[in-house]
């Protein structure tokens, strides 16, 4: 009988957290559609801005700005880590935290000393526990990263860099390559890719376009050397959205393996519940008749 | 496109693109001073500074804070970069009063923060004024 009465408890407390993963599933589903399409909308931004720089280089004639290289002989740089403030989200932050770590131990048996710039509450209590140093953290970051959230870190970021007092930096995160697919990823934010630059200048003349014109207002130098930083500011502003659509997936797919655990569970318990059941029945009838026989 | 006399005008941040139509008369604020595009304009790639856009279109006009960016001009097309665009319903007045307030506070002491206070108080009071012609 006591069996019994267990066995119904916890199929209903299984139940129930069936009910809250699933709603947890739907509701990460909405805010990964509302991620998603604030991360297509950041496209066209960094696109323009891509082909500007390569007009504008072009115009220039070879670009050469303090954000495209790296103080000689300096033994600091820093990275930036974005983790979530959520939990419940499956592999995402160890995925991200683990290679950020293997990044890390790789700098400094070459001698760079990383500052970490921490990213997200669960980052923050891992590496409490690991007990490595952050020298900032960040938790007011939300599922909607706003502009002006991200330009302050990038803005001094960059015044570290340009002051000569870190030699690069670099971002962990989350790539969304698709819905499918998502890859934890350094990115080297600074010293600015040469080659990237060359990639752009060479798809806007691959397009065969005539040559444009431009009247410049200031000067192309001088206009570049504004274009730079906002290419990196949008970088990383690109970074935190793609890392919040991924966070988003990451948790879909963790609630709906939740919801179908439980369903798994529950057939089982229901199962275990009918034999406990028909067990006592029989028993019962055994006792009647024994009983009966008894009798007569 | 029938004979008329517009071309398209877009302005993009970051975030979204704020504004996609076809304009008649647009005048954004260069890093110089205001600037005016017309139909037919020539190339133009130009730095943007703190102030007021202007956008015409044969029906309306459009009024919007955007603070710097970039603006390019090719084959009738106007795009603006810009890392923050506002429409005036967008402006929370009481926020850009209470920075007004705080940078003018704001002590400088070298050449950064002059900058920075300058632009700050710039900012605060063009918002100021698009939120007054309402």
């Amino acid at each position: 009988m006591a069996n019994r009465r267990v066995l119904i408890k916890r199929r209903k407390a299984v139940r129930n957290i069936r009910k809250i993963t699933r709603t947890m599933q739907l509701i990460a589903t909405a805010r990964f559609q509302a991620a998603f399409t604030r991360a297509i909308a950041t496209k066209p931004y960094s696109e323009k801005l891509a082909e500007l720089v390569a007009d504008l280089s072009k115009a220039a004639e070879g670009v050469d700005h303090p954000l495209m290289h790296a103080a000689e002989g300096i033994g600091r740089s820093a990275m930036v880590i974005i983790t979530s403030n959520r939990g419940l989200c499956g592999g995402y932050n160890s995925n991200v935290l683990r290679t950020a770590v293997e990044h890390l131990d790789r700098a400094k048996e070459t001698g760079l000393d990383t500052e970490v710039h921490m990213v997200g509450k669960k980052g923050i209590s891992y590496f409490k526990f690991l007990g490595r140093e952050m020298v900032e953290r960040i938790t007011h970051i939300d599922d909607a990263p706003k502009f002006e959230q991200i330009e302050p870190i990038a803005n001094y970021l960059m015044g570290q860099f340009v002051r000569g007092e870190i030699a690069s930096v670099h971002v962990a995160y989350m790539k969304f390559i698709s819905t499918g697919r998502q890859q934890p990823e350094i990115m080297q934010l600074l010293p600015l890719a040469q080659d990237e630059q060359a990639d752009a200048d060479e798809a806007s003349t691959g397009g065969g376009e005539a040559e444009t014109q431009y009247e410049f207002s200031p000067e192309p130098k001088q206009l570049l050397e504004e274009l730079l930083p906002a290419t990196v500011r949008t970088q990383l502003f690109q970074c935190f959205t793609d890392a919040t659509v991924s966070e988003q997936i990451a948790r879909m797919v963790a609630m709906k393996a939740a919801t179908d655990a439980a369903e798994d569970m529950i057939t089982t318990l229901t199962r275990q519940y009918n034999r406990a059941r028909q067990t006592q029945i029989t028993m019962e009838l055994l006792d009647i008749v024994g009983g009966a026989n008894a009798l007569t | 496109m029938v004979k008329s006399n517009t071309f398209h005008c877009s302005v993009i941040t970051p975030e979204k693109a704020v504004l996609e139509c076809d304009a008649t008369s647009v005048v954004f604020p260069a890093h110089d001073g205001e600037m005016g595009v017309l139909l037919n304009r020539a190339p133009l790639l130009c730095k943007m500074g703190i102030g007021a856009l202007r956008v015409e279109t044969a029906e309306d006009k459009q009024i919007m804070f955007v603070d710097g960016g970039f603006a390019q001009v090719v084959d009738n097309r106007l795009t603006i970069l810009t890392e923050q665009a506002k429409t005036p319903d967008e402006i929370d007045r009481a926020a850009a009063e209470a920075i007004l307030v705080e940078v003018q506070a704001m002590k400088i002491t070298d050449e950064a923060t002059y900058i920075a206070r300058d632009k700050a108080i710039q900012r605060s009071k063009v918002q100021l004024k698009l939120t007054k012609k309402q």
